[in-house]
């Protein structure tokens, strides 16, 4: 049973940086209307700023969180021009474009972080960043500082970016745009800009979730950022593409199911268990389980 | 013949197949990465009947393209009309599950791969021959299938599909069945590829199959250019070929710079170099000169 325990919380600090990534994802694909596939790899990228600063600056913690999160806000709004040409160029809204533009940025952000950063080779954070050791443990369960926070801040974090969407003049204009665009133009929303908001936002978002991951993994690998693209757009497409709600149930569920596989098989097959009840629910409802919102 | 000529002629051919398996189902707005995964579980099959079974190679790539097929007819049941990123999901998804189980299967050489798979007619120039006739005749053959499906009712219902589902259901396609037919088709020559792949190393390692062959292959269509089979035709050996005239340590960015080009296309050249009209304006011209003649 406490094994059992151990896993479920294991699962929702794991379950909260889906939750985080899904929210991010799903708001560019709402408002700037862009499947950003390669979004956790701008994440990634991001952790590994994070240790670059780290380590240039002897291990402060506060230029490196900042750090994270600029070059995560710097990566996404510097993409944005590159979306809206390319969006533009098709003459109408064409999500997939944009889901190929975005793996092209992936394989790239892959390729650099495997070429030019420790090379090539796993990074570890440091236990400024991490925590020493387990904050408290009773019997098998044992609780790491990673854990509290990303549950601690996914927890403040998606429930911020709620109350901004759902009581804020800033997201009124972003949900205007995406239950219709041609209509919130004609109210006077400036589209162009409260895209670039929703590139910046999920920047924020990105930086922070970049930091978190850090102290949950205490590593990350070049290839880290494909395999949590997969496991996001897996997330959206279950919940619902555009759906926050369901990401965020989907996202803690995915999270809770990893951990428990993870207690019990074999860690190289613990991924392709979560993979295989994926495939099954997309299989059986490719439009997700809570329907798709754009 | 060199080496070199021999690698750089195999695994042109072997890029045009993967990228026509993939342009196929995108004729109706399908990005099907599930023939990487094809691949894979055909290569090793093939691997496994011919090192273990001592099956002789014809067999187990026949053996392979019907594997393909299979697995392509059983997952188009489901999404044979599903929404692109769902299709793209699924492809990724089985990449994964084909990687994982290789790797815990002993008996196909988990992660240290299949080595040493016996040459095609007993001597090693005799193989490279073998495998470059097979892999040509199979471009030849598989284009000319295309170019007959493109200019086919089947390939016009196609078009409307990608361009507007809605429409073109109500002008009586059906969607499910012709989405069904070309991932099924697309997943046959994946299939068959697999097995070429790995034998013209005459191994199977994991490392042949990983995410890198989407990059590749979709810098291929879109490139080339996704509306026509002739785009895939023009960019796999010039974009093959490209990084392996510069030194190493560029060829190590290899990736990057498909990426790059990529993205350039995407803004600048939306439809790919070789676009439908372009190739229509060349029919125009040639049948023009041979009724001068």
């Amino acid at each position: 049973m406490q094994e059992f325990l151990a896993q479920i919380i294991n699962g929702l600090s794991l379950g909260s940086i889906y939750v985080l990534l899904a929210t991010g994802f799903n708001l560019l694909l709402l408002v700037a209307l862009i499947i950003h596939f390669s979004y956790p790899q701008v994440v990634v990228f991001s952790m590994y700023i994070v240790w670059l600063v780290l380590n240039a600056t002897g291990n402060n913690l506060f230029m490196g969180i900042a750090a994270g999160v600029l070059s995560s806000i710097a990566l996404n709004v510097f993409c944005a021009p590159i979306f809206q040409k390319v969006m533009k160029n098709r003459g109408e809204v064409d999500v997939n474009a944009t889901m190929v533009l975005s793996m092209a940025i992936g394989f790239i952000i892959t390729d650099v972080l495997s070429h030019s950063f420790n090379r090539g080779l796993p990074i570890a954070f440091p236990e400024t960043l991490t925590g020493s050791g387990p904050l408290f443990r009773i019997g098998l369960i044992s609780i790491q500082a990673g854990q509290v926070w990303s549950l601690v801040v996914g927890v403040i974090a998606v429930s911020a970016f709620f109350i901004l969407l759902y009581k804020t003049r800033a997201g009124r204009a972003f949900r205007a745009i995406a239950e219709d665009p041609a209509g919130a133009r004609l109210v006077g929303i400036p589209l162009l800009k409260t895209g670039i908001q929703s590139y910046a936002l999920s920047g924020i978002m990105g930086g922070v979730t970049a930091v978190l991951i850090a102290m949950l993994l205490h590593s990350a690998s070049p290839g880290l950022g494909e395999s949590i693209a997969h496991k996001v757009l897996a997330v959206s497409i279950v919940a619902g593409l555009g759906n926050l709600v369901g990401g965020l149930v989907v996202g803690l569920a995915l999270g809770i199911l990893e951990a428990v596989v993870q207690g019990y098989v074999s860690g190289t097959w613990s991924n392709a268990i979560a993979f295989v009840v994926m495939l099954v629910v997309i299989l059986w409802k490719p439009k997700g389980l809570f329907g798709i919102k754009v | 013949m060199p080496l070199s000529l021999y690698y750089y002629l195999a695994i042109t051919a072997v890029n045009i197949l993967m990228s026509w398996a993939i342009y196929l189902p995108y004729r109706v707005a399908h990005l099907h990465f599930i023939t990487i995964a094809n691949m894979t579980i055909s290569g090793y099959l093939s691997g496994y009947l011919v090192m273990n079974l001592n099956m002789p190679f014809f067999w187990a790539l026949l053996i392979g393209f019907a594997a393909g097929g299979i697995i392509g007819y059983i997952v188009s049941l489901f999404i044979g009309d599903a929404p692109t990123f769902a299709v793209v999901i699924v492809g990724f998804t089985f990449i994964y599950i084909t990687r994982t189980v290789v790797e815990n299967m002993p008996i196909i050489g988990g992660t240290m791969g299949m080595f040493g798979l016996p040459n095609i007619g007993g001597k090693p120039a005799t193989h490279r021959y073998v495998i470059l006739g097979i892999l040509w005749a199979l471009v030849v053959v598989v284009g000319f299938l295309i170019h007959r499906f493109d200019n086919s009712r089947l390939g016009k219902a196609a078009s409307a599909v990608f361009v507007d589902k809605d429409l073109a259901t109500s002008l009586g396609v059906d969607i499910k069945k012709l989405g069904q037919t070309l991932q099924v088709f697309s997943c046959i020559i994946a299939g068959g590829a697999g097995v070429l792949y790995g034998f013209i190393y005459k191994s199977f390692h994991l490392d042949f199959f990983t995410f890198h062959l989407v990059g590749i292959f979709m810098t291929t269509i879109f490139v080339g250019g996704y509306s026509t089979l002739w785009g895939t035709v023009l960019a796999a050996p010039i974009l093959y070929g490209l990084p392996l005239l510069f030194p190493a340590e560029v060829q190590s960015w290899r990736i990057v710079i498909y990426g790059v080009i990529l993205i350039l296309v995407l803004m600048l050249k939306p439809e790919g170099f070789i676009t439908r009209k372009f190739v229509h304006s060349i029919g125009i011209a040639l049948s023009r000169k041979r009724e001068k003649l």
